[in-house]
């Protein structure tokens, strides 16, 4: 029972803060959602920093480092509401060290840890929701290997991403293929999102994959639940952030002749946002904690997690805002963005109600931190 | 990072459990987990039961002849009690007190009291609350004055809970009216069994006289009963407020009634309802989510880091959950909550209870009676001003 960082954990934390706060200000970023939403120089100044091979086995000349340094690096994402999608590299590292094939695996590996490529989840459909199992898209296998035909949604940076991990059915079952963008049959169509990052329509016809596993769904529900994790990490360095903000907004502010921190129903509203920080930082811990346990204990954890920082985030956006008064509701001011951040995250990956269902379909007799 | 506890906390966790199993009557332990009244033998009998084997002062240092455990130690013990179904150890005397008087008390004063604190043969009652002092509690306006090598004691205490059994009591008591409210109170210990003191339950509104008021009329109190110095008291009560944050969470015993909801829930019916267990399995998020908070401030204060500001949030949330629970309890048993007969409370009535389902007896009484928990220990309101406190200055 251990809640430490370690060094080597504080000093990853500090360079990924350090370079938030040199490279990564609040214009560069809004420089960046100007520009589309997606920068790949950024992607490759995380590259650089080592950021895209965290998670990548040694073998394949990653860092083979795990879910809390991780989670360490994404909270400090969230802190600067990095739009470039450093997750993807996290999720398309697991799911390829878990489930790909040795050549698979030696072709794609050293290239995402080395930012050459960026291989990103394309999974959503419009009828599928948040629904994993539901799946339209379709695969085939022909002489040469399989081609896939399908439509998927939301792709994050899809537009620039190198591939794509595209969970298509084959024989009636899910399996999970390594697309190509440069693939024949391939088009995208980008556009941006609530929090001003970038994703695209995903369109494959008849196009050339590869196969990553025929136990798609499986390695869908690791790719999904490693994103979640991820999620939860940069909503706290989001919340972490938006709750310094908010306390100096309220110390500065003066009505009435004094600082609008000296009334009692704006400090226990911070108050009330500090306990959703903090309840959220906890249930974040836990996610990352039990990334690596077994699908079923692994899947109850995430969606505990997520109904925590579900509701934290609704709260601590919405609150953040409110208290700011009317500069709280420009575009001209951080709140608001840190806001939509929030909005987003809790909506990727399954939202609040999703996880409440999941922990309600998944309760057993008893529950604790030490369910196995 | 790890969220498995060592071998060695494990190796723990099992020879608690095992003498448990040896030692906690089962007809007991039934009492505790059917929410059935429990006698004021029952409570002290196994209080006396824990002495035995030393564990009733689980929290001390072995220097005064507790286990001297670490805060992990203290709260996988905790945990194995309230997952046993042992009753509540009543805080006043062994977690509230005494280390009050280890840290400020004459080594007479050590030598006299705490051993009868660890053996659970003294019940000792919490002397704060004032009809006119409730979360302001340096207002308290009950008088010792002090006489040669005695103080006279006038005035009133109240809520004081389980005072019907007390022996002796700890109070805060006004010695000076000089300076600031805070300054002028002092920290004194009083046999509850002396001439002028008279102790009136309170009845509630689930049926329980479970606080008391006491009146002091002319009460004689020896010099050697005050703790540290005079007009020091604030200090000391600060001292005793700031210890074992943790366990106003109560976050093992949420754990174990969350699992009592459950049963309760398929027993009425409404577990198969999507709309009600939905309320449940916010409630066992919660409850993990509320594990977890509880679990980082016992590693901080096991690495000794301790630079948390969070623990503020443990007493809020704790007891969110504990009206939560039984809240949903009654609404799971829906119009089978409402029959309010007294004595179906107790273990063993042999009636016949409305529905046949005699464990849905004290469900109303016993959300009625949590109610107090976001009152008590400083209301969450306080709480809040506290936690604002630390992030606005």
């Amino acid at each position: 029972m251990d809640f430490d960082f370690s060094d080597d954990q504080q000093q990853l934390r500090d360079a990924a803060r350090r370079w938030v706060d040199k490279a990564y200000t609040f214009e560069h970023r809004r420089a960046a959602v100007n520009a589309g939403g997606f920068r790949r120089e950024t992607y490759n100044a995380l590259a650089e920093l080592g950021l895209t091979a965290l998670n990548v086995p040694e073998a394949h000349d990653g860092m083979g480092l795990g879910a809390v340094d991780a989670m360490v690096v994404m909270e400090e994402m969230g802190r600067g509401m990095v739009l470039e999608p450093l997750a993807q590299s996290l999720i398309a590292a697991k799911v390829l060290a878990q489930y790909g094939a040795d050549a698979v695996q030696a072709d794609w590996l050293p290239r995402i840890a080395s930012g050459e490529a960026l291989v990103v989840l394309a999974h959503q459909e419009r009828r599928a929701r948040y629904r994993l199992d539901q799946c339209e898209s379709k695969a085939q296998q022909t002489p040469d290997g399989y081609t896939l035909t399908a439509h998927k949604s939301l792709v994050p940076a899809g537009d620039q991403a190198d591939a794509f991990l595209v969970p298509a059915l084959l024989n009636g079952t899910q399996a999970l293929f390594l697309l190509e963008r440069s693939a024949p049959g391939v088009t995208t169509r980008g556009y941006v999102t609530q929090d001003g990052s970038r994703a695209a329509e995903l369109e494959a016809a008849h196009s050339p994959a590869t196969l990553v596993t025929a136990e798609g769904l499986a390695a869908l529900e690791l790719a999904v639940d490693t994103g979640s994790a991820a999620v939860c990490a940069e909503a706290v360095g989001v919340m972490d952030q938006v709750l310094t903000i908010t306390a100096d907004y309220l110390n500065q502010r003066k009505q009435f002749g004094v600082a609008i921190a000296s009334f009692q129903a704006l400090r226990h509203r911070l108050a009330d946002m500090k306990m959703q920080l903090e309840l959220a930082r906890s249930m974040s811990y836990y996610a990352s904690l039990q990334l690596d346990q077994p699908a079923d204990q692994r899947r109850r954890a995430i969606a505990r997690a997520r109904v925590q920082l579900g509701q934290s985030m609704r709260f601590v956006g919405q609150q953040a805002v409110q208290l700011h008064g009317g500069i709280g509701v420009t575009d001209e001011y951080i709140v608001s963005h840190q806001f939509k951040k929030l909005t987003q995250l809790e909506m990727t990956y399954g939202d609040s109600l999703h996880h409440l269902g999941e922990v309600s379909a998944r309760m057993q007799a008893t529950a604790g931190v030490g369910d196995t | 990072m790890d969220l498995a506890y060592t071998p060695e906390e494990q190796a723990f966790r099992e020879e608690v459990r095992a003498w448990l199993n040896d030692h906690l009557d089962p007809a007991l332990a039934t009492k505790v987990r059917e929410d059935q009244r429990l006698s004021r033998d029952d409570i002290q009998g196994w209080a006396k039961v824990l002495g035995k084997k030393g564990w009733l002062a689980y929290g001390w240092p072995q220097a005064f002849g507790g286990p001297g455990w670490g805060a992990v130690q203290k709260h996988v013990f905790a945990e194995e009690l309230a997952r046993a179904g042992a009753p509540g150890i009543v805080p006043f005397g062994p977690v509230m007190v005494a280390p009050v008087i280890m840290a400020f008390g004459t080594p007479e004063q050590q030598k006299r009291f705490l051993p009868g604190i660890a053996s659970g043969e003294v019940w000792w009652s919490q002397g704060y609350s004032e009809p006119g002092s409730g979360s302001d509690l340096a207002s308290v306006k009950t008088r010792a004055e002090r006489q040669g090598d005695h103080y006279i004691v006038n005035g009133q205490k109240t809520w004081t809970t389980l005072g019907q059994h007390g022996d002796w009591m700890f109070n805060l008591v006004r010695t000076s009216n000089e300076g600031k409210p805070q300054t002028g109170i002092s920290f004194l210990l009083l046999d509850m069994k002396s001439p002028g003191v008279t102790v009136r339950p309170i009845k509630l509104l689930d049926g329980e006289c479970e606080v008391n008021e006491v009146f002091f009329d002319n009460v004689k109190v020896p010099a050697d009963q005050l703790i540290g110095e005079e007009n020091k008291g604030w200090t000391y009560a600060k001292h005793l407020l700031a210890h074992e944050r943790t366990n106003i969470a109560d976050v093992n015993r949420s754990k174990r009634e969350l699992e009592r909801l459950k049963r309760i829930a398929k027993q009425e019916g409404v577990w198969e309802d999507q709309r009600f267990r939905d309320q449940i399995a916010l409630l066992e998020v919660d409850i993990v989510a509320l594990e977890m908070l509880v679990l980082r401030v016992l590693s901080a204060e096991k690495s000794g880091k301790n630079s948390l500001d969070i623990a503020g949030l443990l007493k809020i949330k704790g007891s969110e959950i504990q009206q939560r629970y039984t809240e949903l309890m009654m609404l799971a048993a829906g119009p089978y909550s409402l029959p309010f007969i007294e004595e179906a409370m107790a273990a063993g009535w042999q009636g016949d209870f409305p529905g046949g389902e005699v464990a849905n007896a004290p469900l109303a009484s016993r959300y009625f009676n949590m109610r107090k928990t976001t009152i008590y220990g400083g209301s969450n309101e306080v709480q809040r001003n506290i936690v604002a406190q630390t992030l606005l200055g």
